[in-house]
C-alpha cells in the first residue's frame, strides 16, 4: 500500500475522507487564527518600517514606538503565523501519511487557544514595555514554558500517529517532519534556559540567540516547508520524487550542517574565535541541502508545468522554492567573513534574509498548503481564482523589493558603515531610500494578504463553493487536472472530472 | 529500507513501488490520461521512481560550495578549531587604518604642553593649600607667586617638591604645623615635570624655562641620595646643597614635544 | 532504517553541534578569571571593569525599547570590521591625558548585564563608548545628562541629528507643573504654559546606564593589541 496521500480512486479515500473531517477544527482553528496574527504582524510591519525613514509618525504613542513595534512585528510573525501554520500542516499531513483519524482534537484545540493565549500575552508584554531585549525571544519570559507546553499537548497526538501509522514505506515528507517535531523543543529549551534560567556570560548569551535564531529557521520552518512540498508536488503532479538519493542527501546535510549555523551574527565579538567562522561556513553549507530539495522539487514542476500553472498551490510553492534557492545563495555570497560579513553584519541586508526565510520560503509555501488543504478538510472549495492570484502576485512584488533592499541595500549601507572617514550621518542617509521601498514592500505584502484573510474567513464560516470541480487558476482547461482534489488523472477526452469525497 | 515493520521493499525507495497501478508512479496527468492499471502497465518506460542519480551539475555546485566554506573554515589562517580559551585571531596586532597616517594626538611646544599637563595637577594637588591663584593664605599656606625658590635654582624647587619642606620659607617666614610634605607620591615623573614648569610660568612667574622629564628623573636620584633621605628638606640643607640647575639637557620652550609623553618629536610630515 | 535508529542519528547529528557550540563554551565562560593587571594606577590589581551607574536597571529599559535593534555595543577588531579607525567609537584617538584610548570590545565588558546587547543593526552608531563620547565631546563643559535627556525626548530637535532616525521617546518623560522653580532635570523643550518635561525613573535609569557606557579603560598585555611602537619611546 503506497503512503502518499491517497486518491479519490483510492480504496482508501473514505479512510482519508474520514481523516480529513476529525482534522476539519483543528487544522482550520490553526489556519484562521495564524492567518488573523499575520496580518497583525503585517500591520506592525508597515508602521515599524515607516518608522525608519519617518521616526516623527504616532511618536508619542509608546506603545507604537520603534524598539516595541518592531519586535512584536517580528515575534507574531514567528510565532503567532509561522509555528501556527506549521502546526496546521504538521496535523494534516502526519495523520493522512499515516493514514491515522485524529482523535485528540479537543486536547489540540485547547493546546491552540492557550499557544493563542500565550502569544497574545506576548505581544501585549513587548508593546507595554515589557520585552526581554532578546532578538527573536522578546516575548517576556514567562511565556515560554506556555508555549512549550501547548506544543507538546499540540503535536503529541501526530507523534503518536506516526507510531501507530499504517503500513507502507516511510516517504521524506514524514521524515522532515519527524525531524521538525523533534529539533523545535530540543532548541526552544536549549535557549529558554541559557538565556532566562542560568547565569552565564552575557556574550555568550548572545551567541546562543543567534544561534537560536538559525536554527528556528533553518531545523523548524525549513524541514516543515521543504517535507510540504514534498507532499504536495508528488501529489499534485503525480510523479514520484525523481532521485531518492538526492532527497536523503537533502534531508541529512540539513541535519549535519543546520545545527553549526548562526553565530555568524557574532563575528569580531569576544566569543571563541573560532564559533563565528564556523557558524558562516556552516550557513554557506546549508546550499547543499537546498539545492538537493530544490532540484528534486523543481524538475518535478517543470516537468508538468501545465499542472503547475494550474494549480495555486503548485504556483506558490514553486515561489517558495525559487525563494528559498534565492536565500541559500546569499548565504554563500554575503557570509565570507573578513569580506562580505563585515559589511552585511549589521546592515539592512539581515533583516531583509529574515524576511526571505520566513515569509518567501516558508510562508509561501504554507499558503500553497492552505489552498490545498483547506478544502479537504471544510468539504468546500475556494472561491475565486482571482484572489488567489492577487494574493500570489501582490506577495512576490513586495518579496522583490524586499530581496533587491537586502542585496543591493544591505551592500551599500554596510560599505558605507564600514567607510569610517566620513561621518556616520551619511550611512544613516544612504539606508533612507531603502528603509522607504521596505515599507512599500511590506504595504504590498499586506495588501496581498487581505485576499487571503477575506478568502480564508468565507471558507471557515463554510461559505466556500460546494462544488465539484476545484478552482483553478487562469490557463487552466475546465477539465484539466484538479488542484485541489486529488491528482486524479482527468482524461484530457472530456470527462469530467470525478468529485472529491 | 521501510520504516515499517514488514519485510523490506526490494526497492531501496522513498516510494511506493508502482504495484497496483493506482499510486505515483502514474504518469503525468497531461500527459497520459490513463487510469487504469493495465494502461499504466503499459506506460513506456522510465528510470523507476526515485533511482535517479544525482545529476552532475549538483554535485558541481555543492563542489563549489564546499571549497567556499572550507575557505571560510581556514578561520582567517590564524585560529584553533574548539580552542574556548581564545577570543581573537592568534598573533591579533591591529593594522592601521588604510590610506591614514595614525599621528596620535598632533605635537605642541614644549612649554605648552607641559603646562597643560601641569595646570591639570596643580587643580588636584596643589590648589588644596596654594590657593587657586596660587597666593596661600597668608596664614598657613606661603605664596607662589614671585617666589624666590620657586623661581630660581631649578634643583632647589626640585627638592621642594618632592621632599616637602620644614620650616621658614623664602621669604623667611615660619609657617605653622608640619610643613609641606612631599609631592613625590603617585605622581610620574610627567607629572611631576608638568606641576613645576606650570608653577614656574604661571601665576605671574615667567620663567619662561621647562623643567624636563629627564631633569625630573635626575632630581629623584639626587632626592634619594641625600643623608636625609625622606625627610623634608628645610632652608639650610637648600642652601648649602641644592644652589643649582638640575643635571638634564634643556629644552627649548618652542621644541615641539608629544603631548601625552613630553617626549621631543620631529615635527610631523 | 528503524525509527529508533532515525531519532538516533537525529540526536548524534544535533547533538555534537549543541554540545561543541553551545553547552561547552557556555559553560567555559561563565568563570572567566580575572586577568591580573599589575601596572594599573588605582590600586586595581586585575582587570575586570566594573562600571558606575545604574546598569541592571538601564539595560532593562534599554532591552524594553528596542535600542538594541538599530545600536550595537561591539567594536571589532581590525579583522572584522573598520569600527576602531573611527575616532571616537572604540575610545578617543585624541583623548587629553592617555592619548589614543580607543580598544576592541572584550569578554569582561558586560559586567554588570545578563545579556551584552551586541545589537542587530547600526542605524544609529555603536554605543560602547557613548558615556565617553557624550562627556567628552557632545555635552563638553555642559551636562551630559541633560544632553543624553534631550537626545532621547526628540533626537531631532539636536541641529546636528537632523535627519537622524532615532525615534522620539516622549513616553520616557513626563509633564509637571512648575512649582516654585524649574527642576534641574527640567528639559529645554517647550511644555506649554508653567509646565515642563521631567525624566521619569525609566529615563533616568537609562541615562545612568548609558553614561556608564565607557569601554576605554586600560587593558591587561593579553587583551592589548595595540601594534607594538618600535621607536623606543615610552
Amino acid at each position: 500500500m503506497s503512503s502518499a496521500i491517497p486518491t479519490t480512486t483510492d480504496p482508501d479515500a473514505p479512510l482519508c475522507a474520514g481523516i480529513d473531517r476529525s482534522l476539519r477544527h483543528p487544522v482550520m482553528f490553526f489556519l484562521t487564527s495564524g492567518a488573523a496574527w499575520l496580518a497583525v504582524a503585517l500591520v506592525l510591519g508597515v508602521i515599524a518600517s515607516a518608522k525608519i525613514h519617518s521616526p516623527g509618525l504616532l511618536a508619542d504613542c509608546g506603545w507604537l514606538s520603534y524598539g516595541r513595534v518592531f519586535p512584536a512585528h517580528l515575534n507574531l510573525l514567528v510565532y503567532g503565523w509561522g509555528m501556527q501554520a506549521a502546526f496546521a500542516v504538521i496535523l494534516w499531513l502526519m495523520a493522512q501519511l499515516s493514514r491515522k483519524p485524529c482523535t485528540s482534537a479537543v486536547t489540540i484545540l485547547t493546546a491552540g487557544h492557550v499557544w493563542n493565549l500565550g502569544v497574545a500575552l506576548g505581544v501585549v508584554g513587548i508593546l507595554s514595555g515589557n520585552g526581554t531585549g532578546m532578538p527573536w525571544m522578546e516575548f517576556p519570559a514567562f511565556t515560554w514554558p506556555v508555549l512549550l507546553v501547548s506544543y507538546f499537548a499540540i503535536v503529541v497526538g501526530a507523534f503518536i500517529q506516526f507510531r501507530v501509522r499504517a503500513a507502507g514505506p516511510v516517504v521524506i515528507t514524514q521524515w522532515y517532519l519527524l525531524a521538525a517535531l523533534i529539533w523545535l523543543p530540543w532548541i526552544f529549551l536549549t535557549a529558554n534556559l541559557m538565556l532566562h534560567c542560568m547565569a552565564g556570560n552575557p556574550v555568550m548569551a548572545a551567541a546562543i540567540n543567534a544561534w537560536y535564531k538559525s536554527a528556528l529557521v533553518f531545523l523548524f520552518f525549513t524541514p516543515v516547508a521543504l517535507g510540504t512540498a514534498y507532499a504536495l508536488v508528488t501529489e499534485l503532479t503525480g510523479r514520484p520524487v525523481a532521485s531518492d538519493a538526492m532527497a536523503k542527501l537533502g534531508f541529512w546535510s540539513l541535519a549535519v550542517i543546520a545545527p553549526w549555523a548562526g553565530m555568524q551574527r557574532l563575528a569580531g565579538a569576544p566569543v571563541p574565535y573560532f564559533l563565528p567562522y564556523v557558524g558562516a561556513a556552516a550557513t554557506a553549507l546549508l546550499f547543499i541541502p537546498v539545492c538537493a530539495a530544490a532540484t528534486n522539487l523543481l524538475r518535478a514542476l517543470w516537468s508538468c508545468r501545465e499542472t503547475c500553472a494550474a494549480s495555486p498551490a503548485l504556483r506558490f510553492i514553486t515561489a517558495g522554492i525559487v525563494a528559498l534557492v534565492l536565500l541559500a545563495a546569499a548565504s554563500v555570497l554575503l557570509n565570507l567573513p573578513d569580506s562580505t560579513l563585515r559589511l552585511t553584519q549589521f546592515s539592512l541586508a539581515g533583516y531583509g534574509f529574515d524576511v526571505l526565510a520566513i515569509y518567501g520560503f516558508f510562508s509561501l509555501v504554507m499558503f500553497g498548503a492552505a489552498y490545498f488543504i483547506v478544502p479537504r478538510v471544510t468539504g468546500r472549495e475556494w472561491l475565486s481564482g482571482r484572489l488567489m492570484v492577487m494574493h500570489l502576485h501582490f506577495s512576490l512584488y513586495g518579496l522583490v523589493t524586499i530581496l533587491l533592499v537586502a542585496v543591493c541595500g544591505g551592500l551599500e549601507h554596510g560599505f558605507n558603515q564600514e567607510n569610517w572617514q566620513q561621518p556616520w550621518l551619511r550611512a544613516v542617509v544612504s539606508a533612507d531610500p531603502y528603509a522607504v521601498a521596505n515599507t512599500f514592500a511590506w504595504c504590498l505584502i499586506l495588501f496581498s494578504n487581505l485576499f487571503f484573510l477575506i478568502h480564508l474567513t468565507l471558507m471557515w464560516l463554510r461559505l466556500g463553493l460546494e462544488r465539484a470541480l476545484p478552482m483553478l487558476l487562469a490557463g487552466a482547461r475546465a477539465t484539466s487536472p484538479s488542484s485541489a482534489a486529488a491528482a486524479v488523472p482527468l482524461a484530457g477526452a472530456g470527462q469530467a472530472a470525478t468529485p472529491h469525497h | 529500507m521501510s520504516l515499517s515493520n514488514q519485510p523490506p521493499d526490494t526497492v531501496d525507495s522513498l516510494h511506493a513501488p508502482a504495484s497496483d497501478g493506482t499510486q505515483a508512479g502514474r504518469p503525468c496527468p497531461s500527459v497520459n490520461s490513463l487510469d487504469t492499471p493495465a494502461a499504466s502497465a503499459r506506460e513506456p518506460h522510465r528510470a523507476d521512481p526515485g533511482t535517479e542519480p544525482i545529476p552532475l551539475w549538483v554535485l558541481a555546485a555543492c563542489g563549489v560550495v564546499l571549497l567556499v566554506a572550507g575557505g571560510i573554515l581556514d578561520l582567517g589562517g590564524a585560529g584553533r578549531f574548539f580552542d574556548y580559551q581564545t577570543m581573537f585571531r592568534q598573533r591579533y596586532e591591529r593594522t592601521p587604518a588604510p590610506g591614514a597616517v595614525d599621528q596620535g594626538p598632533p605635537p605642541k611646544e614644549a612649554l605648552v604642553a607641559y603646562m597643560a599637563k601641569g595646570s591639570k595637577i596643580y587643580a588636584t594637588k596643589c590648589i588644596v593649600c596654594h590657593g587657586p591663584e596660587a597666593k596661600g593664605d597668608g596664614a598657613n599656606y606661603p605664596s607662589l607667586v614671585g617666589s624666590k625658590w620657586a623661581n630660581g635654582e631649578t634643583q632647589r624647587f626640585a627638592m621642594i617638591v618632592l621632599n616637602g619642606l620644614q620650616g621658614p620659607t623664602s621669604s623667611g617666614k615660619a609657617y605653622p604645623g608640619a610643613g609641606m610634605p612631599s609631592q613625590a607620591p603617585g605622581l610620574t615623573p610627567e607629572e611631576l615635570a608638568g606641576v613645576m614648569t606650570y608653577v614656574r610660568n604661571h601665576f605671574g612667574n615667567t620663567t619662561g624655562d621647562v623643567i624636563t622629564v629627564a631633569m625630573v628623573k635626575e632630581a629623584q636620584k639626587i632626592a634619594a641620595a641625600r643623608p636625609k633621605a625622606g625627610q623634608q628638606v628645610t632652608a639650610e640643607e637648600l642652601t648649602a646643597d641644592h644652589l643649582k640647575a638640575l643635571p638634564g639637557p634643556t629644552l627649548d620652550a618652542k621644541a615641539m614635544v608629544d603631548p601625552i609623553t613630553l617626549t621631543a618629536v620631529r615635527a610631523a610630515k | 532504517m528503524s525509527l529508533r535508529t532515525f531519532i538516533l542519528a537525529l540526536a548524534a547529528s544535533f547533538g555534537v553541534a549543541w554540545l561543541a557550540i553551545l553547552v561547552i563554551p557556555f559553560f567555559k565562560m561563565r568563570d572567566l578569571a580575572p586577568i591580573p593587571l599589575p601596572q594599573a594606577k588605582d590600586g586595581a590589581s586585575v582587570f575586570f571593569p566594573k562600571r558606575a551607574g545604574r546598569i541592571a536597571d538601564g539595560a532593562r529599559v534599554y532591552a524594553e525599547n528596542g535600542c538594541y535593534l538599530c545600536h550595537t555595543q561591539l567594536v571589532r577588531p581590525t579583522y572584522a570590521g573598520n569600527d576602531l579607525y573611527r575616532p571616537d567609537w572604540g575610545g578617543l584617538k585624541d583623548d587629553a591625558d592617555r592619548g589614543d584610548t580607543r580598544r576592541e570590545t572584550n569578554a569582561y565588558d558586560f559586567f554588570g548585564e545578563t545579556f551584552a546587547q551586541i545589537g542587530v543593526m547600526r542605524e544609529g552608531p555603536d554605543l560602547s563608548n557613548i558615556g565617553r563620547r557624550v562627556e567628552t565631546l557632545y555635552a563638553a563643559g555642559g551636562d551630559p545628562a541633560a544632553w543624553l535627556y534631550a537626545h532621547l525626548f526628540n533626537p531631532r530637535d539636536n541641529p546636528q541629528l537632523w535627519k537622524s532616525t532615532c525615534p522620539p521617546h516622549p513616553f520616557l518623560f513626563e509633564k509637571r507643573e512648575i512649582k516654585g522653580s524649574a527642576s534641574a532635570d527640567a528639559l529645554q523643550a517647550d511644555a506649554g504654559a508653567n509646565h515642563e518635561w521631567l525624566p521619569d525613573s525609566d529615563a533616568k535609569a537609562l541615562v545612568s546606564y548609558l553614561l556608564s557606557l565607557k569601554k576605554d579603560q586600560q587593558v591587561p598585555a593579553a587583551l592589548n593589541f595595540a601594534p607594538k611602537k618600535t621607536d623606543g619611546a615610552p
